[in-house]
Parts: structure tokens; sequence; C-alpha cells
């Protein structure tokens, strides 16, 4: 399989200690990676570094095989093909769920296009069909985000997601604030969504939830602890990957 | 089809488009090499020994002036805002009725702006350094009392209700109850109102008062570049240094961050704001003694020139639907340029760090630049009329709102701005998806609220012939015109009045919880 995201040698500073301390991780395309780790650990950190929203002091990113635009619209473009789930979804509450999810094309539309997304309806049908994808009722279109339930949310963000037409997904703990009943649904609805050739690389909270992973990477005091296949993971690795962390 | 939140912050700014197609009808073009000597002496500012002595002097007098007109009208407001209070009255008297009177009468010297008091006072009195300490606390002071009496009345009075039944009599129950609770906000609050104080001081000498503001305009109309750069990069620095001790000074005691959009917990350390505050007396009497400030002196009225009979049939033929018209146009214009381009300047100058410095560093000008200044030098390329007083006001005001909408843009969080930019959009798309959406409802309401002020402030740029209330307001005044000036000042209250109320509507409109203005309390927000 071809590698979508390389991260070789990342170092990020931190106040007393690295964030990140010499981390390097392939994501190869179709890939569904699990990124495990305490609280503290450097998750969303190594998330951010992935997404491009924080440049490491060390080490080097690669998109298919191109190093990563320091700024400008290279680097835009790389990461126009990352897609990230937040846990607080990040939704524009003032805004429509229809302008919401054309403004995942943001990267790609110019100006005149931004704007009408801002006065009119634009590519309902693709719209419709992001909201059919995810059991939502496309009546929802013209609804105001600020109105909509925490179910039907969590679902616009995922629409909003695929709307962007990432290669990679990324998901920084989506759900940690989720009962187990919701947190089983998204994880599926999300390994569903990451269906080969796009990858995806989740941070999780909770090693109980594991089902669907190929790859489980250990993430512990910056540093990687170990990077494996899901089906050669041992209880006893978990353990010490949690060990003298509260709730371990 | 209907515009999206981050749009209408940005809807207000199409009135550059008419205003560039009508600005070569109203330039002469003779000054342009002025105006360039001008922006030219900005990197030349005299140091003339004689001339910065002459500068910091007149700083001094102005920050005096500010420093004791500020505190003049804390305690003018605080006293009042309790006499205005519903719920003293309620404690104290059973009825909570004659607050809304005074309330009411309140409204009067709220509504009539600092320099018009300065003017009046200035013919009763004579120049006297007491008159611009008067002028800035009365109209200063009944803003206070109007925000002092709404705080109190937002307290919640469970621990009132329970010393009353107690049996604690009526003073000591809202002392001890409401007391502890108000005085952090108060003190909050004015921090704010001293900026403000600075500025109005500045402004009242620009029109004779004393101070730098005298000493820019003199520089200005002999064409002293060199020296007007000199006092106004010194009050550039006084100015964003007051501000700088203020944000400072509300991020420690933990205030509400302006515009209200991360408001948290007030007055966390409330022992240390009582010691700044009692430690700010001696420094007042001392101030009082320097700039030799006699409150004795406003009782020694000079000879007024004979008033003469009251001539009603000339004050009904003034031409009153063209004042009011013109008052009104310059007002929302002058508004429409401020709210509109300072998120406009702000999205193009985003992505790059030097405009952004620029952005700032022009908007720090117009918020110090006192707005005739403005007109005055907008007089060297264009002819004297509305759209030149709107363009100063504009300029001003452009400055209070940029920085106001910078601030809350740094403090709100910014979560989907940086999902979007995560996702590759550029800056631009970035802020105006993700930070716009958030802050249109609250900035707009503050705009509403600066659309007043603007209104009461439209009488400053009455100099340069706005023809507008104001130009005929100081004309009535220069000629001792008694019954046009009580007719003109009643019509800039009534209008002032009514503007209120339209933009208190608006806010309404605008927020479910009002939380919008410069000050939370003065748009009729709340702390919570």
């Amino acid at each position: 399989m071809s590698a979508l995201l390389k991260l070789q040698d990342i170092t990020v500073k931190g106040r007393s200690q690295p964030r990140l301390d010499r981390v390097s991780l392939q994501v190869d395309a179709g890939e569904r990676i699990a990124l495990l780790g305490p609280s503290g650990a450097g998750k969303s950190t190594l998330l951010a570094v992935a997404n491009g929203l924080l440049t490491p002091q060390q080490g080097r990113v690669f998109w298919q095989g191109e190093a990563r635009a320091r700024s400008g619209r290279a680097r835009r473009r790389q990461q126009a093909r990352i897609g990230t789930l937040w846990q607080d979804l990040r939704l524009i509450e003032e805004l429509t769920v229809q302008q919401n999810l054309n403004a995942a094309r943001l990267a790609v539309w110019g100006w005149p296009r931004a704007l009408l997304n801002l006065l009119m309806p634009l590519e309902t049908k693709a719209c419709t069909t992001m909201l059919q994808r995810l059991d939502l009722d496309p009546a929802l279109l013209n609804q105001p985000v600020s109105a909509l339930s925490g179910g039907q949310r969590q679902r616009v963000a995922l629409a909003r997601l695929l709307r962007q037409e990432p290669e990679l997904l990324l998901a920084d703990e989506p759900v940690a604030s989720l009962d187990p009943r919701l947190a089983g649904e998204l994880l599926t609805l999300l390994l569903e969504l990451a269906n080969p050739p796009r990858a995806l690389l989740l941070s999780l909270h909770r090693p109980d939830l594991l089902a669907g992973f190929d790859r489980v990477l250990g993430l512990r005091a910056g540093r990687l602890v170990f990077d494996q296949p899901m089906a050669s993971l041992e209880p006893g690795q978990l353990e010490e990957l949690y060990a003298g962390t509260p709730g371990a | 089809m209907r515009p999206a939140a981050p749009l209408w912050v940005l809807l207000p700014a199409l009135i550059v488009l008419p205003l560039l197609a009508l600005l070569p009808g109203i330039s002469h073009g003779g000054g342009w090499e002025l105006v360039g000597q001008f922006a030219a002496a900005a990197l030349r500012p005299s140091l003339d020994p004689i001339v910065l002595g002459s500068v910091l002097g007149g700083l001094a007098v102005t920050a005096g002036m500010a420093l004791l007109g500020w505190a003049g009208s804390l305690v003018l407001g605080l006293v009042l805002g309790i006499a205005s209070s519903r719920v003293v009255w309620r404690t104290c008297y059973g009825s909570a009725a004659p607050a809304s009177w005074i309330r009411r009468l309140l409204a009067l010297p709220r509504s009539i702006h600092e320099l018009l008091w300065g003017l009046l006072l200035l013919q009763v009195v004579g120049l006297q350094p007491v008159v611009a300490v008067v002028a800035i606390a009365i109209p200063f002071g009944a803003l206070v009392a109007r925000v002092v009496s709404d705080l109190l009345d937002a307290l919640p009075t469970a621990s009132l209700e329970a010393l009353r039944c107690g049996g604690s009599p009526a003073p000591t129950a809202l002392l001890t109850a409401l007391g502890p609770p108000l005085l952090p906000q108060v003190i909050s609050y004015s921090g704010y109102r001293l900026e403000c104080a600075l500025r109005s001081a500045t402004l009242l000498g620009v029109f004779g008062l004393g101070g730098l503001g005298t000493e820019l305009r003199l520089t200005l109309q002999s064409l002293a570049f060199n020296e007007l750069w000199s006092g106004l990069w010194l009050l550039l620095a006084v100015m964003l240094l007051l501000e700088a001790l203020m944000g400072w000074l509300r991020r420690r005691w933990a205030m509400p961050a302006r515009l209200g959009l991360s408001q948290r917990g007030v007055g966390s350390q409330g022992q240390e704001m009582v010691a700044v505050a009692m430690a700010m007396l001696p420094v007042l009497v001392l101030v009082a003694w320097r700039l030799e400030v006699q409150p004795a002196t406003l009782l020694q009225w000079q000879g007024l020139p004979p008033l003469g009979a009251a001539d009603w049939g000339a004050v009904a033929a003034l031409p009153w639907p063209r004042l009011i018209g013109n008052t009104l146009v310059l007002t929302l214009v002058a508004a429409a340029l401020a709210v509109g381009l300072a998120p406009l300047l702000l999205l193009l100058a985003t992505p790059w760090p030097a405009a952004g410095a620029l952005v700032r560093g022009l908007w720090a000008l117009g918020r110090l630049w006192p707005p005739p200044l403005t007109a005055l030098l907008l007089l060297f390329v264009l002819q004297p009329g509305v759209l030149t007083g709107a363009l100063a006001l504009g300029f001003h005001n452009l400055g209070i709102l940029g920085r106001l909408l910078l601030e809350a843009a740094e403090t709100s969080g910014g979560n989907q701005e940086q999902a979007l930019l995560a996702a590759g959009v550029g800056p631009r798309l970035a802020l105006l998806y993700g930070r716009f959406s958030g802050l249109a409802r609250p900035y707009l309401a503050y705009g509403a609220y600066r659309a007043d002020v603007i209104l009461r402030e439209s009488v400053v740029v009455g100099l340069v012939g706005a023809t507008g209330l104001g130009s005929q307001l100081l004309e009535a005044l220069s000629s001792f015109a008694g019954d046009q000036l009580l007719a003109l000042v009643l019509a800039y209250a009534l209008l002032t009045l009514l503007g209120e109320d339209l933009s208190d509507r608006a806010r309404q409109w605008l927020l479910e919880t009002p939380h919008g203005d410069g000050h939370p309390q003065e748009a009729g927000g709340t702390w919570r």
C-alpha cells in the first residue's frame, strides 16, 4: 500500500518536557489505526502535527511522499486531503447544516462561491447525499446547527468530514464524552466511513473499543512505545502504557 | 436570499461604494501636498526641548483633567446610581417609583456631550481648570449612574431579604448584602471609563479648554506638523500604556472581556482593588492642587453679554428638517464606516502580520486622534460638509470598534477557525466563517450602541460645517443666541434619547441575552 502520511523524528517541545519526542510513524492508504495513551501522552499534539495545525520544532512530515510545505497554498492543498473529526465537533452554530457541510469545501472553493454559500443554498444535491448517507433527514439542511440534537450534530460533523473528501481521517478522542452505546455506534460509523483507500487515525482513551482497527499505536509521555498490528497486542502492553495514571 | 451571520458584519462596509462615488465631488485637491507633509512628519517628530517641554506640560494637564473628571464622575455616578436604583428605593421606601423618575431625569445630562457641557460652562465661568473636569464629570457621572443602578438592580436579592427578615435596618442590609458584589464590578467598569476620560480631555483641549488638545490644534493650524507629531506620538504612547494597564488589570482581577464573549467571575481579588482605589485618593488631591482646580470658581459667574428677548419665531424658522436630517446622515454614515470597515480591514490584513500591525497602528491613531482634528486635516483636501464630518467621526470610531473586534476575536476561542485552518482553508475565509459567525451578533449589538454614541458625538465635528445640529449649536454658542441654544440642546437631547431607545431595541433584537458593548453594562448587558 502507498504511504499517505509519514512522520519522521517529530519533536514538539513543551514547557518542562517534550510533548512529542522523536516520534516516527507512517500511515498507509486503507489503514485503520488506533492511537492509545493516557491523558497528556501527546495524542492531540500528534494529530495536530498530522493535520498541519502544528509545525514541529524538529523532524519532517511527508504527505504522499512530498515534504509538507512550510506555508501557503501548497500546504493548504495537502491539508485539504486530511479531515479531522474534533471531540467538540466544531460546527459553526450560527450557520445552517448546508452551509456547514459546504464549509468543508472552502479549501478548494474560491471567494465568490464561499460568499455565495453565505447567501443562498449551494450544492444541495451533494449535501443531501451526505445527510442520507448518515441516516439524517435532508430537511435538516436549512436548519441552523444550534437547533440540532446532540446525536444529529455528531452525524452532521461526520457528514461535513466526508464532504471534505479527505484521504486520511483523523479523529481526536471522538467518543470521550459519549455513553458506551453512542460511543460504539460512532466508532462503527467511523470505521465504515474509513473504507479503503481512505485511512483512519483515531486517538482513544479507552482500550475496550479497539475492535475493527488493524493497527494500534501506544503513546506515553510524548514517546511512541509501541506500533504494531492489532492482532499482536498483548494485555500487558496496555497495562504498562497506562501504569501510574489515574483510573489505570 | 438571506445573508448569513458572517456577512452581516461586512454589509455596513458597502457604504464605502457611494462614498467613493461622492468623494471626487467634494474634494478640492488643493492640499494633497500638505497631507503629504503631515504624513512625512510622522517619521520626523520635533525633538526640540522647548517643544517637548510644552507637549509634556500639555499632556500632564490633559491627563490631570481626565483623572479628576473621571474621579468626579465616579463619585457622582455612585451616588446617583444608588439614588436611581429600584432595589434601594424598594428596600428603604417600599416603592421603586422614585427610582424611575430619577432615571428619567438623568437621561438629560447623559444625552448632552461633554463638549457641550464644556462650552456652556466656559461661557458662564470663563476659562478655568475646573471647567473641563466638570464637563467630563457630568455626562460621565450620569452614564456611570445608569450602569451602577442597572448593576444594583441585577444583583441577587436573597441575602438582602434574609438580612431584612432578621431585622437589619435597610441601609445596613443594603450595604452588607449588595456592597461586596457591587464594588468590584464598579471598579472594573471605572477602569474602562478612565480610557474614555483621557480621550474626552484631549477633545476638550482641542476646543480651547487647555492641555494637549489645545497644543495639537494650534500646531495643526499653524502647519507645524513635526511639532504636532511630537504630541501625537506621546499621546499614543500614553493611551496604549493605559489600555495595556487596563487590560492587565482586567485579566489580573478576572474581569469580563469586553464584548462579553468570555465572561468570567468578577472580583476574585476584591481587597487589592479596594487598596488600589484608596491609593488613588492622594494622587487625585495632588493633581487637583497642581492644576489649581478650584471648585469654588464655578460659583463665580462672569458677566454675560445681554441675552436679549427670546425670538422664538426665529428659532422656529431654523431649517430643522435639514439640521436633523444631516445629523442623522452624519451619524449613519460614520457608524456604517466604523462598523463595516473594522472587520473588513481585519479580514484583509489577516494573512500578513505586518499588515495586521499597520491596521492596529491605524486604529490606535484613530482612537486617540480627536475627530475635530481629523476633520480639520480633511479640510486640506475636502470641502466642509456632512461627509467630511462623517469621515472624521467614522475614523475615530473605527479605532474604537477595531480594537474591540480584535480583542473579541482574540478571546473568543477560535475552535471553529482552527478546524477550518486544519482542513486547508485560507486564513481569511477561516476568519470569516470561523470567527465572524459567532462574533456577528454581539459585534453588531455593540455597533448599535456605538451609533448612539456617534449621534451624541456628532456635535464635535460641527466646527467643519457639518451642517447638522452640531454646527448650528456651535454657532448659537458663539453668537450668544440663548433661545436657539436652548432649543438646539433640547432637540439634540431628544434625538439622542430617541437614538438610545432605538439602539436598545436593535440590541435586544440582535441578542437574546444582551452582552455586546464597549463595556457590557453600558449597552444594557449583564455580567453573568
